[in-house]
């Protein structure tokens, strides 16, 4: 018995690389849903609250970069069609922003920009750097640039820079040293990470992945390449009004980053009508859903930047901006795509020698279909009921919408865990 | 789905065990997803050639599809020495989908 084919090709990532940041992230949501529940009082002040600031914090990297970065472990191969470079840069990124987040999570909410904080952005910044090292050295030189890939090493160019700017406000507050408010930088920091590394992110990956789970003949590698340009560019035009034209209207970047959303649902549209498999299941409606989730941030950013409201009513709305991206767009992408990609990749780890020998369950049998279904409807109760909670100062409906997202997270944690302890059933 | 073969009668043997390896996301088995591009059968018959194609390179269940398939057709040609090649050339696309296929996929 002999097999003949070019061994890179199998050089997989093992699940070591990956499943340790979904365990880490999905505890990080729990955490962070138990932090809405208890510190929703924190929502009736300004953002700039230190329990609002460690919550943000614990969302966006703790569940939303943490599960990006591992599932991108596995991705990346699919993605750029060349195996990960190296392993151990993936663990040592892995101990890295899991030492690190929970340091700098807590120097917000106590509010100590000391060692606590200090350290947990060093850490950050290392496993960020480090992560950028694995990515580059694992795409390579000399080849057409697949434009997927492109995004991924893009959008970690944006973590970085979000990360470095991130630690340097940290220092600014024992340190002044910049010539503005550190809240005046804010702005920056959050949207060079929620555009510049969430969206650019999921809009690379999706754009891979949506088309290959729906079996879709529908390929636009020039729309693509426009859409990145678009999000790159409002950006880009952002960082130009704050640096350089500060009296440009934040409409103009706005705008470009809505067209490119908007050019980015009308290819993920040509994808879903030329698809082969009719039948979408259960993780990919609550993906696409995500999609849809995206227009709400687009369109508060586009309310925020051209209507003046008075300060408590903008601070209200800057923080149903960060709620919604946070615990709507961000929160229900992960919601699906953990379960199109975790099952497989345990799948693959007990079934591997099996397949073709045995009749195997499939992987979507390894995570409870029930508990996934209730986990969609609480989070979709919680999302609206907290999200119009803060819209409406309506506390009660925020909390009760919090008590419905820790729900939603715990029957995610208890799927998730039963996915990764599943025993062979052959 | 065509598969270029030396041997009909055992290449339509092979294909059949071949019906039972399932790609795991799709649930539709390699045969009709087209993942078959050639089964050849040398004639001292102790050993089998097939040449396959994933359907995007670097696919996650690359390594296991390839296994099971050679692991397949082991436990049918009882003996014999599987070998399996994989191929990119021409790459994998839509139209490799059987019409079985496709209507499995349409439910």
């Amino acid at each position: 018995m002999s097999t003949a084919f070019p061994k890179a090709h199998f050089r997989h990532t093992a699940a070591s690389a990956v499943v340790p940041f979904y365990l880490y992230a999905a505890f990080s949501f729990l955490i962070s849903a138990a932090l809405l529940l208890v510190n929703s009082p924190a929502f009736r002040e300004h953002y700039f609250h230190p329990h609002t600031l460690a919550l943000t914090h614990l969302m966006a990297l703790g569940w939303g970069t943490m599960v990006i970065l591992g599932a991108s472990h596995q991705l990346v191969p699919v993605l750029t069609e060349r195996p990960l470079y190296s392993m151990r840069l993936a663990h040592l990124s892995f101990i890295l922003a899991a030492l690190g987040i929970p340091l700098l999570v807590y120097g917000f909410y106590v509010f100590d920009m000391g060692w606590p904080a200090k350290w947990g952005g060093r850490l950050i910044l290392l496993s960020v750097l480090v992560y950028l090292v694995n990515l580059l050295k694992s795409t390579g030189r000399g080849r057409e640039m697949n434009v997927h890939a492109v995004f991924i090493i893009t959008a970690t160019g944006w973590l970085f820079l979000t990360a470095f700017l991130g630690l340097t406000l940290v220092y600014n507050f024992t340190y002044p040293f910049l010539p503005k408010e550190t809240l005046e930088y804010l702005p920056l920091h959050a949207h060079a990470g929620i555009l510049g590394w969430f969206l650019l992110l999921v809009t690379g990956v999706g754009s891979r992945l949506i088309p290959m789970f729906l079996i879709s003949k529908y390929q636009h590698n020039r729309l693509l390449w426009v859409i990145y340009a678009g999000i790159n560019g409002g950006l880009l035009l952002y960082l130009l009004s704050f640096f350089i034209f500060p009296g440009l209207p934040f409409m103009y970047p706005g705008a470009v980053i809505l067209i490119s959303f908007g050019l980015f649902v009308f290819y993920l549209s040509g994808v879903y009508r030329a698809r082969i498999r009719k039948q979408v299941d259960e993780p990919m409606k609550v993906s696409l859903l995500s999609v849809a989730m995206m227009l709400l941030p687009i369109l508060l950013l586009l309310l925020l930047a051209g209507w003046r409201y008075s300060g408590t009513t903008h601070a209200r709305y800057t923080l149903l901006y960060g709620f919604v991206i946070f615990f709507g767009w961000i929160t229900a992408i992960i919601l699906g795509m953990t379960f199109k990609t975790l099952p497989f990749i345990i799948w693959n780890k007990i079934y591997h020698e099996k397949a073709g020998r045995v009749k195997t369950p499939n992987p979507k049998d390894l995570y409870s279909e029930m508990l996934f279904n209730a986990m969609a409807l609480t989070y979709l109760a919680g999302f609206l009921c907290a999200g119009a909670g803060i819209f409406g100062e309506g506390w009660l409906l925020l909390r009760l919408g919090a008590g419905l997202l820790l729900l939603s997270a715990i029957l995610y944690n208890l799927n998730i865990w039963k996915t990764c302890l599943h025993k062979p059933l052959v | 789905m065509n598969v270029i073969s030396n041997h009909p009668i055992n290449c339509t043997i092979a294909l059949a065990a071949l019906e039972q390896v399932n790609d795991p996301e799709l649930g539709l088995n390699v045969v009709d997803l087209g993942l078959i591009y050639q089964v050849d059968f040398d004639e001292a018959g102790n050993r089998i050639y097939v040449r396959m194609t994933l359907t995007t390179q670097f696919c996650p269940m690359g390594e296991t599809l390839v296994a099971a398939v050679q692991r397949a057709l082991e436990a049918t040609f009882n003996g014999r020495e599987v070998e399996v090649e994989l191929s990119f050339d021409p790459p994998w696309n839509y139209e490799r989908i059987s019409e079985r296929g496709k209507d499995f996929l349409n439910r």
